[in-house]
């Protein structure tokens, strides 16, 4: 049967909490109404206003409330309305969930998932798009997770709520009900800090994550007979799967990076200085971005076209690239 | 009809440009679109394309000038019929500020002028001139790091990238095509040929450079290898070796011709069994006894030293160890050794041969832990004791000199072998 992400997503803790008695839900709207995106539809009647509970509009007590969960032995997931309003959650997950294990010389985890919708292109305006990723890439002790497909949502957030060390899982909201496959009827898991290599290609590496992977893969399809592109989906940003992305742009000797987060301070910075330090002289052009213009996302579509990255922007930094 | 030229807005926030270089000069006739000027700011670099067929009728900025956006800069008289614009059309930029400090701008053989020329404290040395405009390329580090490798000439090699950039794909095609070229034109690779004298000091008249043959600089990394790994100690015996000597004799009158080497390895091997600490080797943070012994022997050969290893050398008797040395000797000669053959020594014994001098101090063979070297043997006056009486007598004398590795071998153990050796070889005890 097809899948779609959001489906996955919901399938993933349907099975995570049968699995798992400890594993429990908290946010915003997740139990009576089943999400406002309906991801955790179900969840409720199956298991019990004890492990699915409706919190107050907060998320520092979402997060704060989990922290104390995971350290009593639970394992929370709690969900974001929309990613967005994640810094409200900010400091419990920078310096409570993040700091833990340091602070007790390891022995304590904090096996907790903060989870939700982000991401543009739904036209959903300043606070209902964005990509927050490198605010929570900065931080040793979380990992950072953005699958790009119905298989990996599924597979990663298992992974992610069996993890003993607080994750942030990005779901793009973009993905939800427009992409769908069919996923294995046995169990499985995607490991964490693991990259995918999507399509093969001798003659420039792209790295991206999340929604642009399809433009990035639309893109190298259009102009295979052309350039023959190499794609990485990353799909865990912390850890990073450096050794794919070395092992890539050693053979190919250019890199293009694309995300749709903001361009300055994004994780594709980190990305090319590290291609530059370590990878310098296998080079054999500039290493490019292609990401969110730097403002805060519209609400008009055409403003939106304007500041996101699409599948136009991304083939013209590959011609550039290639030519080089 | 006049057109004015005029100095484009490069980006959202740029509000002026300088105007880098002319590439036309009042009178020329210029198409449209052809590339007029070269213009920098702080954000792009670019060449403004003629807004019409004509010709250049005034200059009106200089080089090195900055100029405010929309400033007239030059004019062109349209010919009389070329079609118009109602209005000079805004340059677009190349590429927007997500994309500054794009390709085409990187690739740029020349560079202009900088716009403005900001206080900086100077450095301890003056910088270097400019090279020679026109002489430079532009290359990528990976066709940097190829044209060394290969020892290539970049500026035979055609470019297809922009502005004419040799990339990686040029350089791959063009060594495919040199590997595909007939023998006569690949002749002796030009890396070898430019390489620099090592010190990368200026080559004095008359020196010569040889470089490393990949076996010699096997053997330079391995000696330096082995001086950093093993904590090297190295004893001494004197061996008398008449009774050797009368054994060889013995045999020679059977037809049978033996060298020194093979009874030092007999004798060697059964010193291996009542010290087995010197049949060993290092492994991270323990000593590895090691069962069998499988005895390293040093053969000259004209690439270099080598050492074929002589499998279960206890197991051997002296004549198969005889043979097992002339077959080396001869194999190495020829450069017939196996791969194979050099591996998996347990100990080592060099022999030097007649020229060997008195004795000297050999380097382990990485990971073993002890080498045995032979000295000349020459005839020398000694003190013995002959039926209770002391004489001088004349004996064929032989240094026998162990290397062995401090780190596991304490000097009891060390000494103990070395000395066994050599009552093993006086002793004279042979198979008949």
């Amino acid at each position: 049967m097809q899948v779609t992400y959001i489906q996955a997503i919901n399938q993933a803790m349907h099975e995570e909490m049968a699995r798992d008695g400890n594993v429990m839900l908290l946010g915003e709207d997740v139990g009576v109404l089943g999400g406002a995106f309906k991801a955790t539809e179900g969840l409720l009647e199956k298991f019990g206003a004890e492990r699915v509970v409706d919190t107050p509009i907060a998320e520092s007590l979402i997060v704060g409330a989990g922290v104390g969960l995971a350290i009593q032995g639970m394992r929370p997931i709690l969900e974001m309305q929309f990613i967005d309003f994640i810094s409200c959650g900010f400091d419990q997950i920078v310096n409570m969930a993040a700091t833990l294990r340091y602070r007790h010389g390891g022995q304590t985890a904090c096996p907790i998932v903060v989870r939700g919708p982000c991401g543009a292109g739904v036209h959903g305006g300043l606070y209902h798009s964005q990509n927050p990723e490198a605010w929570f890439f900065h931080v040793p002790g979380l990992k950072v997770v953005a699958p790009a497909t119905a298989y990996d949502a599924k597979g990663l957030l298992k992974s992610a709520i069996r993890d003993d060390d607080p994750v942030i899982y990005l779901e793009h909201k973009f993905l939800y009900r427009r992409i769908k496959e069919d996923l294995p009827d046995a169990e499985y898991l995607v490991p964490l800090g693991k990259a995918a290599l999507r399509k093969e290609g001798r003659d420039l590496s792209v790295i991206t994550y999340g929604s642009p992977v399809h433009a990035v893969m639309k893109a190298a399809k259009d102009m295979a007979g052309e350039i023959d592109i190499e794609v990485i989906d990353l799909r865990t940003l912390l850890p990073l799967d450096w050794a794919t992305v070395r092992a890539s742009v050693a053979k190919t000797g250019k890199a293009l990076i694309v995300h749709e987060a903001r361009r300055t301070g994004g994780i594709g910075g980190e990305i090319a200085a590290r291609i530059a330090e370590e990878l310098f002289e296998s080079l054999d052009g500039p290493i490019l971005r292609v990401a969110s213009k730097d403002t805060h996302n519209a609400f008009a579509a055409t403003l939106e076209d304007y500041i996101l990255p699409n599948q136009e922007k991304i083939t013209e930094a590959i011609r550039r690239l290639a030519a080089y | 009809m006049r057109i004015d030229v005029v100095m484009p807005q490069l980006g959202e926030s740029v509000v002026e440009g300088v105007v880098a270089k002319w590439l036309v000069k009042a009178g020329d006739a210029v198409a449209k679109d052809q590339s007029l000027v070269e213009i920098s700011t702080d954000k792009v670099d670019a060449e403004i394309p003629s807004p019409a067929a004509g010709v250049v009728v005034e200059i009106l900025a200089k080089e090195g000038e900055t100029v405010p956006i929309h400033a007239v800069i030059a004019r062109i008289e349209t010919e009389k019929e070329a079609a118009i614009p109602a209005e000079a059309p805004p340059l677009k930029a190349p590429w927007d500020e997500e994309t500054e400090g794009f390709p085409g701008a990187m690739a740029r053989r020349t560079e202009p002028p900088l716009p403005s020329h900001p206080p900086v404290e100077p450095s301890k040395t003056p910088p270097k001139p400019p090279p020679a405009e026109g002489t430079r390329v532009r290359i990528s580090p990976v066709v940097a790091r190829m044209a060394a490798e290969h020892g290539l000439d970049l500026s035979g090699i055609p470019g297809t990238g922009i502005d004419g950039r040799v990339t990686k794909k040029d350089v791959e095609e063009y060594l495919a095509r040199q590997a595909a070229a007939p023998p006569v034109e690949k002749a002796p690779p030009a890396a070898t040929a430019a390489r620099p004298a090592p010190s990368g000091l200026p080559e004095p008249e008359g020196d010569q450079v040889i470089p490393f043959t990949p076996i010699r600089k096997r053997i330079a990394e391995h000696m330096v290898m082995s001086k950093h790994t093993s904590a090297h100690v190295h004893t001494f015996a004197e061996v008398d070796m008449h009774r050797v000597a009368a054994y060889r004799e013995a045999k020679k009158k059977e037809g049978v011709s033996l060298t020194y080497l093979p009874f030092v390895i007999w004798a060697a091997v059964r010193g291996l069994r009542e010290f087995p600490v010197l049949n060993a080797s290092v492994s991270g943070e323990s000593t590895v006894i090691r069962k069998a012994i499988h005895m390293g022997i040093a053969v000259d050969t004209d690439r270099g030293l080598i050492v074929p290893v002589i499998r279960d050398a206890d197991k051997k008797s002296l004549l198969e160890l005889s043979r097992a040395v002339e077959d080396f000797a001869a194999r190495a000669a020829a450069h017939k050794i196996l791969p194979d053959e050099l591996a998996g020594g347990t100990f080592t014994i060099t022999n030097p041969g007649p020229k060997g001098n008195l004795f000297g101090t050999p380097i382990i063979h990485q990971p073993q832990v002890g080498i045995l070297r032979l000295g000349q043997v020459v005839k020398r006056p000694v003190a013995v004791e002959v039926g209770g009486e002391e004489a001088i007598v004349i004996r064929p004398m032989m240094y026998l000199a162990l290397a062995y590795d401090h780190r596991i071998i304490d000097g009891v153990a060390g000494n103990g072998f070395l000395f066994r050796v050599r009552e093993i070889l006086e002793a004279g005890d042979f198979p008949r």
